[in-house]
């Protein structure tokens, strides 16, 4: 209900949305940039126990003090992120949702991810049930995004996804024991993939009708082991040693098949809400959504990011520092940034741009060209009435370069 | 008190040359020789003051620097080295310089022989009555061929064998023999001590802290310190502060005598107050005439010079307006376009003219500049009478009201060797050229005369001469009037708005071949845009040519939570950032190489 809001400066207001970034893997994936840590087979290492219970204590400590820190409602949404929180495991997932039970509204949507390998029938039967209203004491399940990347083995491995449980088999399970909204992750643009097998995952997925899909383009960041395997398989093209790598898919076979898979799933009844993520009627992620409309927001746990009002600060990544900065009383802050007016506008628009959401024209217009901003509606990239402007699908396949074209030319002074 | 030098010893010569046949080297090693510069100051292309000239090896600026020369005769004489600019662009200015002379030292290169720029110079020295003395230069080099090059240079002024010098500038061999000739065959100035005294300015300098430098030769009486004198072109009144003369470097004294080459400084701040070619005489006692040859030379080639950045404007102004105090032919005048915002019509002497300040401009002021399409100045006359002088098309009246267009021609002469002789032809054939004349300098080596458009040699017609005879042809040309011409406005439309700097004027007849190719250059400079961009030529409303420019597929990343907002913000500001040089046209993004893809277009050619 945005439209009867009032508007406000982003990231400005009361916190109602928490992210918990859970830090934990079995085994770092080949693409991943985030903080995690590999921690093996999931708790059969002696002191990965004891790693797993410090962090439950640490989120609790940490939320104590940000929640006293900070103007703290009733939480609309807690999303638990990662990292693999499902390695954690029902339990202690049980005690970290215990901390923040008492401080949801009724209708708070709590996410988990999860990966294929952790959704076993124990995990499922956790998922459905887990949150207890606290008024009425009913039995409301969690949200679980479930972590696919693809339904091909061989496309997982490119990903150095080494787990081989079937996503297809998880997805069944939770489903079963009653989880009412589900998402799959999915990744496009993988080393290997070629249109016929990203159309096989498509099929997939609109054969399984999960509530909510979010579904990236492969990122190469710099630094990963992936970004070191295609380096290496573009200075071996045609000649590869070991291991025959492969090349990722051509610019414009990505961009084909980005195009191709809005379009399968818009027309299977999605709502194509944000440029990566689609959703059935009722099942957008409300956290999400709240981010991409400059709500503020606190992150948890190390690595995480927090932005409230002016401020986005990003906690320690290395869990140990982290948990021994709030041992000892302190935050585990890492870094801090200001954002000033102009900042929080282009950073409203660049968010709103890649959802289609509206933004009242008085929110952005001093970091908006108008000039830019008219071409742009001429071209039909945005829509601008009754003083508030929406980027249109059209101009969200090339949101980046409709920012870059719609914000005001620095002023450089001296 | 300083020792006066009779006039008949004192010697006042310049070097003429075509580019890179060693004229800076032999001037440098002459100042080595005579013991005028010491070897500790000495650095190459001594008179080359600016740092351009230096890196392009070009003259811009004329320079003069006294020399004492003991000769072999046990004489010491007074020697006036004036350095002149070489190129076509300057022509007025060498013709001041050598008019200053009484000889001048023909420089060709052994191993190239004579070329346009020799011979443009060499009749510009015969003009002003010089003694010419010819030097065959690089002699060191293997690939010298001095009969050659001999033949060639008797062809051009006559000279027998035994009047040609040949040396090495680079190992010095042979520059003695130079010096001596000077001395010897360059006659001492003719003028009258007692006559009402007469200066040719023969360049100037603007000094910030001093106000305007005039480079004079002194042609009848004498000038003093703190004597009023007048411009005589203008009547400009003025007080000598200072004279002197070069050493190299500036050494005041009390007195030029006649014959003596010097400096004048009269607290006169405007340049264009003390042109070139004008004459300074006592104001008490002026001369009756004026000394002959002075004109105001007019630029030739004109072009918009916009900021990248709108609000640089004010500086551009001030840039241009220091600039102007050293450079009296630089022309601007403000001009707005709707495609480029606010900027200056720009008029300059010829393209390198224009180059050198471009770059003076961007390298001196920081500045960053879109510069369009350089052009000639199109006098149109219209139906109603009456003319309107168009320096830039985008001003060209409507076809309806104009009776007929005229543009500026030039008289080119073409050094070429002969197996070239077709290859020019056909060029020129393309370039609207009227053939005039040719003949053989030697067997293999021939001059053509060609009447053509100024506009032709702005495109690239020497780009073109030197691409297909594979650098072998040398051009200089010379202006000649304005005649008709059947002449369109040809105009670019971007997404379906007219871009007024894009705009042409060009011949009737190429008008769809040259709106085709442009279109198609310009497609493939712009980039692919977020939409799809028609690019037109059109002639009047009728559209003579049509491309597209693609629009982006996709330009978004996929993921953005938590800490990945302020990455991709400051990803998004830092292109924004790198759009700077991106000119923004109505809807479309036009990268600044768009402006001159004209340049890189081809009229006529066939294959290269």
């Amino acid at each position: 209900m945005h439209g009867g809001e009032t508007p406000r400066p982003p990231f400005d207001g009361p916190v109602r949305h928490v992210y918990v970034h859970v830090p934990f893997c079995r085994a770092r994936c080949d693409y991943c940039a985030f903080a995690s840590v590999a921690v093996g087979g999931g708790g059969s290492a002696t002191d990965v126990p004891r790693l797993f219970d410090a962090y439950v204590e640490g989120v609790a400590a940490e939320w104590e003090r940000e929640r006293a820190a900070h103007d703290v409602r009733r939480l609309r949404t807690l999303y638990l992120g990662g990292g693999t929180p499902s390695l954690l495991g029902p339990d202690r997932l049980e005690r970290l949702l215990t901390v923040f039970r008492p401080h949801l509204t009724p209708q708070a949507e709590v996410t988990v991810e999860v990966n294929p390998e952790d959704a076993g029938t124990e995990f499922a039967a956790w998922a459905a049930g887990a949150r207890r209203s606290p008024g009425s004491g009913a039995l409301r399940g969690v949200r679980i995004s479930l972590g696919v990347q693809s339904f091909l083995p061989e496309l997982r491995a490119a990903l150095g996804r080494t787990a081989q449980a079937d996503p297809r088999a998880a997805f069944d399970r939770l489903r079963a024991a009653g989880v009412a909204s589900i998402g799959l992750d999915l990744i496009h643009g993988i080393p290997g993939q070629t249109p016929e097998l990203l159309a096989g995952d498509i099929a997939t997925v609109l054969d399984l009708r999960p509530d909510h899909v979010s579904w990236y383009e492969l990122d190469v960041a710099e630094g990963t082991a992936l970004a070191r395997r295609l380096a290496h398989a573009e200075g071996t093209a045609g000649g590869g040693r070991r291991a025959a790598p492969v090349a990722a898919p051509a610019d414009d076979v990505r961009a084909a098949g980005y195009r191709r898979l809005v379009r399968a799933l818009s027309r299977a009844g999605y709502d194509w809400y944000e440029v990566s993520n689609f959703a059935r009627p009722g099942h957008k992620a409300r956290h999400n959504l709240a981010c991409w409309r400059a709500r503020p927001y606190l992150g948890l746990g190390p690595g995480a990011v927090s932005t409230v009002g002016a401020r986005r600060w990003t906690n320690s990544a290395d869990p140990r520092a982290w948990a021994a900065a709030l041992a000892a009383g302190r935050r585990p802050t890492r870094s801090v940034e200001e954002l000033d007016d102009a900042t929080r506008a282009r950073e409203r628009l660049l968010l709103a741009a890649r959802c289609g959401e509206p933004v009242p024209l008085e929110a952005v217009s001093a970091v908006v060209d108008p000039d830019a901003l008219a071409a742009s509606a001429g071209a039909g990239l945005v829509s601008v009435r009754g003083g508030t402007l929406r980027v249109t699908r059209k101009g969200r396949h090339v949101a980046d370069g409709l920012c870059v074209r719609l914000f005001r030319a620095p002023r450089l002074r001296g | 008190m300083a020792v006066v030098t009779p006039l008949d010893h004192i010697r006042n010569f310049s070097i003429i040359a075509h580019i890179d046949h060693g004229k800076s080297t032999l001037a440098d090693r002459i100042l080595e020789r005579t013991g005028t510069v010491a070897p500790r100051d000495m650095k190459e292309q001594l008179l080359d003051k600016m740092d351009l000239e230096r890196e392009r090896g070009i003259t811009i600026k004329s320079q003069a620097v006294r020399i004492a020369y003991a000769a072999r005769d046990g004489q010491t004489y007074q020697l006036n080295l004036i350095d002149t600019p070489g190129h076509v662009d300057f022509t007025y200015e060498v013709s001041r310089s050598l008019a200053a002379c009484e000889g001048a030292v023909l420089l060709v290169d052994a191993t190239q022989g004579v070329e346009a720029q020799t011979v443009a110079n060499a009749y510009l020295a015969v003009d002003n009555d010089l003694e010419i003395i010819p030097v065959l230069n690089k002699i060191d080099l293997p690939a010298s061929d001095v009969p050659e090059a001999e033949m060639e240079l008797h062809e051009l002024t006559g000279a027998t064998h035994d009047e040609i010098l040949t040396i090495s500038a680079k190992t010095g061999e042979g520059v003695d023999e130079v010096l001596e000739a000077v001395v010897q065959r360059t006659p001492p100035p003719e003028g009258d001590p007692t006559a009402p005294p007469r200066a040719l300015i023969f360049d100037s300098e603007y000094d910030q802290y001093r106000g305007v430098i005039a480079y004079v030769r002194v042609v009848d009486g004498h000038f003093d310190r703190r004597q009023l004198v007048t411009l005589m072109s203008t009547g400009q009144g003025a007080e000598i502060e200072e004279l002197g003369s070069f050493g190299p470097g500036m050494t005041p004294a009390e007195r030029l005598e006649t014959g003596e080459v010097g400096y004048i400084i009269t607290g006169v701040k405007d340049v264009a107050q003390v042109r070139v070619g004008d004459t300074i005489t006592d104001r008490r006692r002026p001369a009756g005439e004026a000394l002959p040859g002075y004109k105001v030379v007019h630029p030739m080639v004109f072009t918009g010079l916009f900021p990248t950045e709108g609000d640089k404007f004010e500086e551009l102004r001030d840039a241009l307006e220091k600039l102007k105090l050293n450079d009296a032919a630089l022309l601007y005048e403000p001009e707005s376009s709707v495609a480029l915002g606010f900027g200056f019509r720009c008029g300059f002497l010829g393209l390198l003219h224009m180059d050198i300040v471009r770059e003076r401009l961007e390298r001196e002021y920081g500045l960053e500049l879109i510069t369009t399409m350089p052009n000639v100045e199109y006098h149109a006359h219209l139906t109603g009478g009456g003319m309107a002088v168009v320096r830039n098309p985008a001003q060209m009246p409507e076809a309806n009201s104009i009776e007929r267009v005229e543009e500026p021609y030039v008289t080119a002469s073409i050094l070429v060797p002969s197996q070239f002789v077709g290859t020019i032809m056909e060029l020129c054939q393309g370039r609207r050229a009227d053939f005039v004349d040719m003949k053989y300098l030697s067997p293999e080596r021939v001059e053509m005369h060609y009447r053509l458009p100024l506009a032709e040699i702005v495109l690239d017609f020497f780009d073109q001469l030197k691409t297909r005879t594979r650098g072998y042809a040398s051009l200089d040309y010379d202006y000649s009037g304005y005649r008709a011409s059947d002449l369109v406005k040809l105009d670019v439309l971007l997404a379906g708005e007219p871009v007024d700097a894009l705009s042409l004027i060009i011949p009737r007849e190429s008008a769809h071949q040259r709106g085709k190719a442009l279109v198609t250059k310009l497609r493939q400079k712009i980039p692919r845009q977020l939409f799809e961009v028609p690019v037109q030529a059109a002639i009047g409303n009728k559209v003579v040519a049509r491309e597209t420019v693609k629009a982006v597929r996709k330009d978004v990343t996929a993921k953005c939570y938590g800490g990945d907002i302020s990455r991709k913000r400051k990803l998004l500001e830092k292109q924004k950032e790198g759009k700077k040089r991106m000119k923004q046209l109505g809807v479309v993004e036009v990268p600044q190489e768009a402006f001159l893809a004209v340049l890189e277009l081809e009229p006529g050619a066939k294959g290269r």
